[in-house]
């Protein structure tokens, strides 16, 4: 027993168990593991293109994965940065159809507008938080489905392209899109972004009063309070910051990939983020690399299903057995002796 | 033509409260014992999943679904018991285990229903739960009778929780386990208990949605039902009752939309169909300082 329970303390128990279980289920769907995994690296980092495809999926996963760490830091269980992410997106695509200025107004006004739609949507459920003390984990996935209907309502009414068949905004005009990095990818300049907001969230949490209070908030609230801390503020200015950059996300995937905003948006990034917040710990420099890797099991996975026959689904499930086991490991690392090897 | 308005809406209301009755009566018993219990959603999924396929598996009409729904409930208790492992032996951070059962009942339900339907998103019709057709209910009177059958698990949880000396101790698991240690009695045990049970109740509710009103399984057909009814367990005060007015009360706006379709021509239909979701939030803030969780809830011993 304690020999396992170093074993799975360590760095390789949680990678190996993952390895193991993805060969599992690459087997149950009839492919081989060497097939599946083939499948998976080839299609996430195999050539330019699949490689800048797992970057934007990185991209779009790391903003509403940084907006999480930030409320998770606090101790608010934001679940709600799908619906975020979404607003966001949907803030973006209404301005940027109707807006037809020069590409340096236009690009941070659009982004802009994805900030504060993904805010405002987070900021609702921090003032529900600290006014009437409603559960967060409730009321943010609440929202969730109230911004889908309300997403759904306003692309298929008001902001309805008349030129469009399906439901969705007009088209930003060229001028708006953002830049690629590499030429006819999905991969944009959002990726920088989302790093610099690593970086600045980490000068945010070692280096400023906001950062320290938030951090108090989170991991001794009675503390934070007895130091005159406004919790209250603190609590919707946290879920305000967080949805603005799973906003912020969203407006980067109207702006820099979709160029126009439709409901099939996000495939559930809001929700994965979750996963690779708490895989990187919640500091967001690791973020970043969990953002990668998950990156690469979100762009390889759709690969591994078509040349390998196993369902990309399958990438959730194992998603959530690695966050059972890392909150397991996280009490055996700090809970139980372990053995000097 | 008023009347049978009012009756279909009754109706509609009981039969979409069903899967919040049994998902909330779930939250009340977990909740009672000190394990908040995030994963109910994925516990409904692993429920109607399981059923679905069984029930597709055995094929008889009549013997089918049975299997289906007993198949639910242990589907349900399966993931109940990991969360309550994961919770007593491990002490893992409940919501954090709670979220991840969600991702893994999701994703694997999406993933074995491409094995074995051969489809992405939603499975072959399967046996459902029949019977003579219902007048109002738009049910056939098996998933009629589950419907009665989640009045008598209400009672039967709130004899368990106040009156049986097992419910007590429960209880006093969630207010404070170390009372509990100190009488000679092991609060780990009875909050896997709670939760395996939990579980079971969730993955009943779960294999109504599929069997029960339907035939088949889609990804997404919870749709937050889990967290609705957790927002319904507040909001019924950590009572069985309590949980259950709550859930009718959620099970009615939800039945408004089904109602009220093309009769109401200035709600647009999107509106109508975050009607639940937003009285789940009313409910959620309205309802401030005046309830107090379980001391312990959510507190790893």
């Amino acid at each position: 027993m304690k020999r396992a329970i170093a074993f799975i303390s360590g760095p390789i128990g949680p990678l190996l168990l993952v390895i193991v279980m993805m060969s599992i289920v690459m087997i149950v769907a009839g492919s081989t593991p060497w097939a599946g995994f083939a499948a998976l690296f080839g299609g996430a980092l195999g050539g330019t293109h699949e490689l800048a495809e797992t970057l934007a999926q990185t991209t779009a996963l790391l903003f509403p994965a940084l907006g999480l760490c930030l409320a998770f830091r606090a101790g608010l269980f934001n679940i709600g940065a799908e619906g975020q992410l979404l607003l966001g997106g949907l803030a973006a695509g209404a301005l940027g159809a109707n807006f037809a200025g020069p590409g340096w107004l236009a690009i941070p006004m659009i982004l802009a507008a994805g900030f504060i739609g993904g805010g405002l949507w987070g900021a609702l459920a921090g003032w529900m938080k600290s006014r009437f003390n409603a559960n967060e984990i409730i009321s943010t996935l609440m929202l969730n489905y109230v911004a889908i209907s309300i997403a759904n309502y306003l692309v298929a009414g008001p902001l309805k392209s008349p030129l469009a068949s399906g439901a969705e905004t007009a088209p930003l005009p060229a001028g708006s899109w953002l830049p690629s990095l590499i030429p006819d990818t999905r991969l944009t300049i959002a990726l920088l972004i989302a790093i610099a907001i690593a970086v600045i969230l980490q000068f945010v949490f070692t280096r400023t009063v906001f950062g320290y209070e938030l951090r108090a908030l989170g991991e001794a609230p009675e503390a934070a309070r007895r130091n005159h801390v406004d919790i209250n503020r603190l609590t919707w200015m946290v879920m305000g910051l967080s949805g603005a950059i799973a906003g912020l996300g969203g407006s980067a995937i109207v702006a820099g990939e979709l160029h126009r905003f439709n409901t099939q948006l996000s495939p559930g990034y809001g929700f994965t983020a979750i996963a690779v917040a708490l895989v990187g710990n919640l500091h967001p420099i690791w973020i970043c690399l969990a953002a990668f890797g998950f990156g690469i099991l979100e762009s390889g996975g759709l690969a591994m299903q078509a040349s390998a026959g196993v369902p990309k689904d399958a990438i959730h499930f194992i998603e959530g057995i690695i966050i059972v086991v890392l909150a397991a490991r996280w009490y055996i690392t700090t809970h139980v002796e372990v053995p000097a090897a | 033509m008023t009347l049978s308005i009012i009756l279909t809406l009754l109706a509609t209301t009981l039969t979409k409260s069903v899967p919040i009755i049994y998902a909330a009566l779930g939250g009340v018993i977990s909740e009672r014992s000190g394990v908040i219990n995030i994963g109910l959603e994925g516990m409904m999924v692993a429920g109607a999943f399981t059923a679905v396929v069984t029930s597709n598996a055995i094929g008889d009409p009549v013997f089918g679904p049975l299997c289906g729904l007993l198949a639910g409930v242990v589907a349900g208790m399966l993931v109940g018991w990991i969360l309550g492992y994961a919770a007593t032996k491990f002490k893992v951070d409940q919501i954090v285990a709670g979220i991840g059962i969600n991702l893994i009942c999701t994703g694997g339900a999406a993933y074995g229903l491409v094995l074995i339907f051969n489809q992405p998103g939603a499975s072959a019709q399967v046996p459902s739960l029949g019977g003579a057709n219902i007048q109002y209910f738009n049910l056939h009177a098996g998933a009629v009778a589950l419907l009665v059958f989640a009045f008598v698990c209400a009672f039967g949880l709130n004899w368990l929780l106040f009156k049986s000396p097992w419910g007590l101790r429960v209880q006093a698991c969630g207010e404070n386990p170390h009372a509990v240690k100190s009488a000679g009695l092991d609060p780990l045990k009875f909050r896997l208990a709670a939760v395996t049970i939990s579980g079971a109740l969730a993955g009943l509710g779960g294999a109504f949605l599929s069997i029960g009103e339907l035939n088949i399984f889609s990804d997404g057909m919870t749709s937050g039902r889990g967290f609705i009814a957790l927002a319904a367990v507040i909001f019924g005060r950590w009572t069985p009752w309590g949980a259950t007015g709550a859930a009718i009360f959620f099970g009615f706006f939800e039945a408004l939309q089904y109602v009220l379709q093309g009769q109401v021509a200035w709600l647009p239909a999107d509106a109508m169909t975050a009607l639940p979701y937003v009285a789940a939030l009313v409910a959620l803030a309205g309802i401030t300082g005046r309830v107090r969780a379980p001391a312990a809830d959510g507190v790893p011993y």
